[in-house]
């Protein structure tokens, strides 16, 4: 309960998780294609995957639901998350992973989604994959993961549509972010699903926290502390 | 401000306080009740809390299990044991201690003024706890270990200081989210002390909270504020953005009661004394609800019942205290339950049944810790209340006054609950026409009383604050609207950003906000919550056609429904409140001040698993003109950016000065 400096640093070194995993790791509780389901999909280059084992298992996810012909929100949604990936281009395609599932999937055929991914510049970005199948499939795919156990909103096809679902499967975090807020607010609720960090990296992250709520106080120099 | 000025302050401050102190309930309390039960506090406090942490639960898929079952009043009531003062080290500091360990946050406000008097140590980690005898172990995220958190027990004038450490698990296989911020409900706090949504702090770290406990109207009143502010029966919980339902439904949340010479924790005769059932754990006696769902024995546990990725599932026991339909030995007198709504979302709808399975009288003498200027006896059903039952939404808080002297030794109260739970152990009704499932606990009268029963409860419970209602004009006026668009919650067209001011309110000033339920789906009922201090309801209507006429607003009919009416727990001119009950099309106009304090706070549906699907929006409180322009300004163009309208972000109406 009492703390110093130093057993801050020693009673913690035990969290310290392992090194970035070269192999993809669920975690132990993921209750894995049970819940995700192993459906044969199809990427926009044609290819067939198998949505838990080859998409989801162990890996950090992106998830929306878009279709190819939608005049409103999936342009914007799509062009946002252009902006994502700039972002995170780092991490792309390694240890995160970006999925556009189609709502249409009779009319969104892989031809479809890569003529929409070329429109958007997003057909040859690292680890972003446009995705169709078996609408029987992609219904159950968005029941299990865009659902909030409502039935008047989960057999509605459009509820839901403009959620980013978020998903670790090697940390079985899953958390969600809105496609309208800022660029920054979004990678933040990705980072809610990184890995664990060590407490070296949390206490880091916390002193940049700490400078930024400086600088705003600094900004509004007025703001009463007395 | 002068400095002189400020000085008088800060000494009548120190005399006020200090009066506090000699005439203030926590020291008698203390006095009478400390001999025997110090000692057993002392033995609580100094249990190792370095033991290890218990295995991470295997849960049981995600399919909701009927729970096992579990025989009805066989568990005693447990009474969360106050909070052990402690204290600190590295010592609290007005800045961060960053070095230390301690999360990001702004400096803390008026900490000269409100030197901590008294230190708390709450610890969030992994544990186990059985919710019945039946049952075995669950794993839990509780304060200290327990589930519910010990009580925190306070007074007006006693400045506190309660160090939050964050010792969750690095990795769970819960539903929870290891990062915590601690929000005082609905304490007249300090932003950076709020536990806002967005300022949560993982493993490791820890959070130094102050509160002041004192009454809104600091600047004005000076001291300690206005006394009529009072309130008293507080909870503290998570807040953690995305996962307040899942980390409540593990575990993390208690009870924080804050006493005064009006409500002074003991029944003594003494100035300004209500003289209410008022020792608490003895006479009065906190009755925390929620509900939970348990997975079959395995492992040695009975998980309970969670899905990584949802919210907090919906229960088929119901728990007080932690305990699934517990006992409770009373004596022929008049006792005090502090009912809390802790969620995650279920609604109560309570009454009490006497042992004839007729229903028993209670008389509501507070609403959200705000004492009723009248108190309110609800001995059957009314026109206003069709089934004579009490509705409780989450986070709400009841406290009812229960007089056993109307039974007699050896017969047996109930508490009932409109909606009936899975009991599993076929028994009798307890009561004639009381089926089992329908009961929360059971009150056994053992005797007559031992302890002198209180006087009859006042007529009046008190003043209410003054310069807020009608004809006084409040300095701005402002619509917040929940709406359902494309499956997304918003409020006034956005959804929470932490990020994102969305309302900026000028330190000092009053404002009439109106709340407006536009989420026709579902004909949900939303709690609204608002930070940081109590509302005055003026008016509810309703849109009797929301899709052809969105705009014609009705009275509604106030004899017709509970809780949509404005009943005397909720009309402006007898109560106060903190959770606005909001069925669809529903407007509710309120007042409020903003005083004292500056920072950021939350507006929200305190259905957490709406909450946690960002039903729930940030306002400021500022005390510059140069930074309330320059965030309306923001609020403006963000709206213009995300193609809103951008006079539904704005004052409806607004004094020259706001």
């Amino acid at each position: 309960m009492m703390m110093n400096r130093r057993n801050l640093f020693t009673n913690f070194a035990g969290d310290n998780p392992s090194a970035p995993k070269s192999t993809f790791t669920p975690h132990p509780a993921s209750l894995g294609a049970s819940v995700f389901t192993n459906a044969l999909l199809r990427t926009h280059e044609n290819k067939e995957v198998k949505f838990y084992d080859e998409l989801i298992k162990g890996r950090q996810v992106i998830i929306n639901l878009m279709y190819a012909n939608c005049d409103s929100a999936c342009p914007i949604i799509t062009s946002k998350l252009v902006k994502v990936h700039e972002a995170l281009k780092d991490r792309m395609g390694k240890d995160l992973f970006m999925y556009s599932i189609t709502l249409k999937p009779e009319q969104d055929d892989p031809a479809a989604l890569k003529k929409f991914a070329e429109m958007h510049g997003a057909a040859n970005l690292p680890g972003w994959l446009f995705l169709t199948g078996d609408p029987y499939d992609i219904e159950t795919i968005r029941y299990r993961l865009f659902r909030w156990d409502h039935i008047k909103f989960d057999l509605d096809p459009d509820v839901h549509a403009s959620m980013l679902r978020i998903i670790n499967d090697a940390t079985n975090c899953w958390t969600m972010a809105i496609p309208q807020s800022s660029l920054y607010t979004i990678l933040q609720h990705i980072s809610w699903a990184d890995p664990p960090k060590s407490l070296e990296e949390r206490l880091e992250e916390n002193k940049a926290i700490q400078e930024k709520i400086n600088k705003e106080v600094k900004q509004y120099g007025y703001r009463k502390t007395t | 401000m002068s400095k002189k000025r400020k000085k008088t302050k800060k000494e009548s401050s120190d005399v006020s306080r200090r009066d506090m102190l000699k005439m203030g309930g926590a020291a008698g309390a203390a006095t009478i009740l400390g001999p025997t039960m110090l000692t057993s506090w002392k033995a609580y406090a100094s249990q190792p809390t370095t033991s290890s942490p218990p295995a991470e639960p295997v849960l049981c898929g995600a399919t909701p299990p009927a729970s096992p079952a579990t025989t009805p009043f066989v568990d005693s009531l447990p009474i969360p044991f106050p909070a052990v003062p402690t204290i600190l080290f590295p010592t609290p500091t007005k800045a961060a201690n960053i070095a230390g360990g301690e999360a990001a946050r702004a400096d803390h406000q008026r900490w000269e003024e409100f030197s901590p008097d008294i230190f708390y140590y709450q610890e969030a980690r992994a544990a186990t706890h059985s919710f019945h005898r039946d049952l075995l172990p669950s794993y839990i995220w509780g304060f200290n270990g327990r589930y519910p958190a010990s009580t925190v027990l306070n007074a007006y004038g006693l400045s506190t200081l309660v160090r939050f450490k964050n010792k969750l698990p690095a990795v769970t296989s819960s539903f929870g989210r290891n990062e915590t911020t601690i929000h005082l409900h609905n304490g007249h706090t300090a932003s950076e002390s709020d536990g806002f949504a967005g300022d949560f702090f993982g493993p490791g770290l820890f959070k130094d909270n102050h509160y002041a406990n004192a009454y809104a109207g600091i600047d004005a009143f000076g001291g300690i504020g206005d006394p009529r502010e009072g309130m008293h029966t507080f909870w503290f919980h998570d807040h953690r953005a995305a996962f307040t339902a899942n980390n409540n439904y593990l575990g993390m949340n208690g009870m924080y009661i804050v006493y005064d010479q009006k409500d002074p924790g003991h029944e003594f005769n003494t100035p300004g004394s209500l003289r209410l059932p008022n020792y608490y754990g003895l006479t009065d006696i906190p009755l925390i609800l929620t509900d939970k769902r348990f997975c079959a024995a395995a492992n040695g546990r009975n998980e309970m019942f969670q899905v990584v990725g949802s919210g907090a599932p919906g229960g088929d026991k119901w728990v007080v205290n932690g305990k699934i339909q517990p006992k409770l030995n009373v004596a022929r007198r008049k006792y005090r339950f502090r009912i809390l709504n802790t969620g995650p979302a279920k609604v109560w709808n309570l009454k009490l049944v006497g042992p004839t399975g007729t229903q028993a009288p209670w008389t509501i003498v507070a609403v959200d810790a705000n004492f009723l200027r009248t108190p309110w006896t609800i001995s059957g059903n009314t026109t206003a209340l069709p089934t004579g039952d009490l509705q409780i939404h989450v986070a709400s808080r009841y406290d009812v006054i229960v007089d056993f002297s109307q039974f007699q030794v050896g017969q047996s109260v109930y508490l009932r609950e409109a909606a009936v739970q899975n009991v599993g152990v076929a028994t009798p009704d307890p009561a004639p026409g009381l089926p089992i499932g329908n009961v929360l606990m059971r009150f056994d009268v053992v005797s007559n009383a031992i302890i002198p029963d209180t006087p009859a409860i006042p007529s009046t419970l008190g003043d209410l604050p003054t310069g807020i209602l009608p004809p006084v004009v409040p300095d701005a006026t402002f619509e917040w609207r929940f709406t359902l668009d494309n499956g997304q919650f918003h409020i006034n067209g956005l959804p929470f950003d932490a990020n994102r001011v969305d309302h900026v309110v000028m330190k000092g000033t009053m404002e009439e906000w109106s709340l407006r339920n536009d989420v026709l789906a579902g004909n949900w009922v939303h709690p609204v919550h608002i930070h940081f201090e109590e509302g005055r309801i003026l008016e509810r209507t309703t849109r009797l056609d929301p899709v052809n006429q969105p705009d014609v607003h009705t009275p509604v009919n106030l004899q017709q429904v509970q809780g949509v009416g404005l009943n005397p727990d909720e009309d402006g001119n007898n109560a106060r409140r903190d959770v606005y009950p909001l069925p669809g099309q529903n407007t509710v106009k309120l007042r409020m001040k903003f005083r004292d304090f500056t920072g950021r706070y939350l507006i929200h549906c305190h259905n957490m698993n709406h909450e946690d699907n960002f039903m729930m929006v940030r306002w400021d409180i500022v005390d510059s003109i140069a930074e309330l322009r320059q965030k309306r300004e923001q609020i403006a163009q963000r709206r213009r950016e995300a193609g809103l309208p951008v006079e539904d972000g704005l004052p409806k109406s607004r004094k020259e000065t706001a």
